[in-house]
């Protein structure tokens, strides 16, 4: 039998916690959401000698106060999961600020593991540590590391399993006596009065929060007044209230366990990240390289993922022949060759598109935030974001919005404020995105002839716009008791290794499959039922059709009620990529079926094979491209009859606010789920639909009468 | 004393007090920002932007306004 060992991670946001489990785990990793919040959950298990090691990735804390949503997941976490060992993580290169963190986890009564990572930038800055003294003043084993090097992994597992067999824990008294006489008083008073907490909570925790009176819950009058006295007691004596005494007599302890065990000599090097910021947060030069930057990731996330998309698509068709041929020979019903080519390869395809394009973005992702960029970039963007009620973060994932919604909103991952992330998320639709584009370039190619780009700009700015309304309405009727500071860390540059990179993308992609994928993919097979019932009906009697009947009364005032248009906005809902084949479908009733071709296995491969050539080929075209040296031929061509017979059915004010209706409306079922499964929420994901659905409906009213 | 705000770039400045309500003063002291810890103001971002101190050894972004609230000893 293996025996089963809990390790809890803790430290500091940015000390490399996630690259060192990474290192542990490889991509055994698993993420998720902690239950109710935004925060993201990072959990591992390993199987090491005769144990089963069960890693969870606490977020990245400061303190243990019990202030922020993090810092109460992780002291919930602490009293009720109650894990065998802590896993320590600190900064080597900056260990006051986090031996801080660690003086409060000595006092849940869990065996401490510390760990001093980055110790390779440690050595290189001339820090030397004595690992016996240090030890002894934590009353716990401290061993250094490097996730980065590979360095000391062995010896933590090692470490962990000697703690957890050893069962014995040991109590470090820090406080100055005075102070330590204090908390056993407390003590003392909590078994006169309600002897019940001592079962409930580790002791010296319980003392300490009892003085800070953060722990109120349930208490006794009784015990409360007898606290209330010794807090004015203290206060009397040391002349400033408990809370601050605490910290700094917490501070005291960290600076004197500094001086005695760390020594820094001086080294003849430049501080690399100073001089860093001196080019990347330049007055004048910093926000220009910082755009130029922004555009080269918009660039590598979107043109360096189309070409694999195609390949997909390609893999799918192919796949979907197959398929076809193997119903065939079965005699399948026309009904079901349709259902498994259009509704189930159709769903897995439209799943699978994302998957490039999210790969790529969390590699960029990976390396903005691993690196220590994206801090730069909120300080950069942070007094122009302010004024909406958003920090720096959020100027990252509404812009990459631009390119697709649904990376977007997996890019607000970086944002820590569940506030800014909410608002960001419910923002993010209202930036149009290329698919949308192929809808607006069709349509004023048909009804603005001359006014092309202006027609195009003054849609994207009417999103700007309404994402900023919506914004400032939020801050003010929801948002408006939780004014949050921005205080915000920039850690040094250094330079993410390759593997953890590409860990992480594919960690986070696999997850998106798991719990996006199957939402959409399986909504989508609702619509094709709901589009194709009954099955062999008219296009104008078909469910869609009647349904599209009955709702098109409330686009009556929009200028486009009839159920054509609806029925094209229905099929805009699942994603705008099919509108204009949806419109063609019902307007012109051209079906847009390609010629049947058969293939047999070899030759099937062969496709695949070629397309996958084609795709890299053209990756390296793109790649040139971005860089001006070689022109992409556009397409054109498509929906030959459509362009006539919409011309006929709108007029260009009604064509206008339908293009204004379909900028504003939910951007597709993607983004949706996204939205569900980072802010992890169905709440919210309604929220976004209904802003979506009443902003487009209000805006394009306003645009058609003033228009019209 | 000054205002962290008015301190000069690459000037060095110990903290006296911290004129914040509390659950934010408090948020402050935990990061280290306690009276009697020496700052470093490294730089100052454009258009009214958040400035870069740095204190032990690291380095945090505020607002203008927060910075406004620490009141400092200037050593320049």
């Amino acid at each position: 039998m293996l025996k089963e060992i809990k390790v809890a991670l803790i430290g500091n946001p940015n000390v490399g916690k996630t690259a060192l489990l990474n290192e542990i785990a490889g991509t055994d990793l698993k993420v998720g959401n902690w239950p109710g919040v935004t925060i993201e959950k990072k959990e591992a298990a390993i199987t090491y000698k005769d144990y089963i090691i069960r890693f969870v990735d606490l977020p990245g804390i400061y303190s243990l106060r019990n202030q922020t949503a993090e810092e109460k997941i992780t002291v919930d976490y602490l009293l009720n999961e109650k894990p065998d060992v802590i896993l320590n993580i600190l900064d080597s290169t900056n260990l006051k600020r986090n031996l801080y963190l660690t003086t409060q986890l000595l006092e849940f009564e869990i065996p401490i593991v510390v760990v001093l990572n980055i110790w390779d930038e440690a050595v290189e800055k001339g820090i030397s540590v004595d690992f016996k003294k240090l030890e002894n003043l934590l009353c716990s084993p401290v061993i250094p590391a490097s996730a980065k090097k590979r360095l000391g992994i062995n010896e933590i597992l090692d470490k962990i399993i000697q703690v957890y067999e050893n069962k014995k824990f040991v109590q470090c008294e820090h406080f100055e006596v005075e102070f330590e006489k204090h908390l056993k008083e407390i003590l003392k008073l909590v078994e006169i009065y309600q002897p019940v907490l001592l079962n409930l909570y580790p002791k010296r925790y319980l003392a300490v929060s009892l003085l800070e009176g953060s722990l109120k819950d349930n208490l006794s009058d009784a015990l409360w007044q007898e606290l209330e006295k010794l807090r004015e007691k203290i206060k009397s004596i040391y002349g400033k209230d408990v809370k601050t005494l605490i910290i700094e007599e917490r501070y005291g302890i960290v600076l004197s366990i500094y001086k005695q065990t760390v020594k820094k000599e001086p080294v003849n090097t430049v501080e690399g990240s100073l001089f860093l910021d001196k080019i990347f947060l330049h007055k004048y030069f910093g926000i220009p390289i910082f755009l130029f930057l922004v555009w080269l990731s918009f660039e590598i996330t979107f043109k360096l993922s189309s070409p694999y998309v195609d390949f997909l698509n390609k893999v799918l068709e192919v796949v979907g022949i197959w398929a076809l041929q193997i119903l065939e020979s079965l005699n399948a019903s026309e009904l079901i060759k349709s259902f498994v080519a259009d509704a189930v390869i159709g769903g897995v395809g439209f799943v699978i598109t994302f998957v490039p394009v999210l790969f790529v973005l969390y590699i960029v992702i990976s390396f903005l935030e691993g690196s220590g960029y994206i801090s730069r970039a909120a300080f950069l963007m942070d007094r122009f974001m302010s004024s909406f009620g958003l920090s720096g973060k959020s100027f990252i994932p509404l812009l990459l919005g631009f390119g697709c919604n649904v990376p977007a909103v997996y890019a607000t991952r970086t944002i820590e404020s569940q506030k800014e992330k909410i608002l960001t998320t419910l923002m993010i639709p209202f930036m149009s995105c290329g698919a949308r584009l192929t809808v607006f370039a069709f349509f004023v190619s048909v009804f603005f002839e001359n006014q092309k780009g202006l027609v195009i700009f003054s849609l994207y700015l009417i999103g700007i716009l309404v994402a900023v309304i919506v914004a400032m309405l939020l801050n003010k009727f929801y948002f408006k008791t939780k004014s949050e500071v921005f205080i915000l860390e920039l850690p040094p540059y250094r330079m993410p290794t390759l593997k953890y990179i590409l860990n992480n993308a594919w960690v986070r992609v696999k997850s998106f499959i798991v719990e996006a994928g199957t939402f959409i993919f399986a909504t989508s097979i609702i619509v094709w039922f709901l589009t194709n019932i009954p099955f062999g009906a008219k296009k104008d009697e078909s469910l869609l059709a009647k349904v599209s009947q009955k709702v098109s009364v409330i686009f009556e005032p929009l200028g486009f009620g009839t159920w054509q248009a609806t029925a094209s906005l229905f099929s805009g809902f699942v994603a705008k990529e099919v509108v204009l084949s949806t419109m063609s479908n019902i307007y012109v009733g051209e079906e847009l079926k390609e010629e049947k071709k058969s293939l047999s296995f070899q030759e099937g491969l062969n496709e695949i094979f070629s397309s996958f050539i084609d795709a890299n080929v053209s990756l390296f075209k793109d790649l040139a491209s971005t860089f001006g040296l070689v022109k992409t031929e556009k397409e054109e061509g498509e929906f030959k009859g459509l362009g006539s017979v919409l011309k006929e059915s709108f007029t260009p004010a009604q064509a206008y606010s339908f293009l204004v209706f379909l900028l504003l409306y939910t951007p597709c079922l993607a983004t949706v789920f996204a939205i569900k499964q980072e802010l992890n929420s169905y709440r919210w994901m309604f929220v976004s639909i209904l802003i979506n659905f009443t902003s487009a409906w209000i805006v394009s009213f306003l645009v058609y009468t003033l228009i019209r | 004393m000054k205002r962290l705000l008015d301190v000069k770039e690459g000037c060095k400045a110990v903290v006296k007090d911290v004129d914040m309500d509390e659950a934010l003063k408090l948020k402050l002291f935990e990061l280290g920002i306690l009276p009697g810890t020496e700052l470093e103001l490294i730089q100052v971002a454009p258009f009214g932007g958040p400035i870069k101190i740095k204190l032990h050894d690291y380095c945090l972004a505020l607002r203008r306004t927060e910075a406004y609230k620490i009141l400092v000893e200037e050593k320049c």
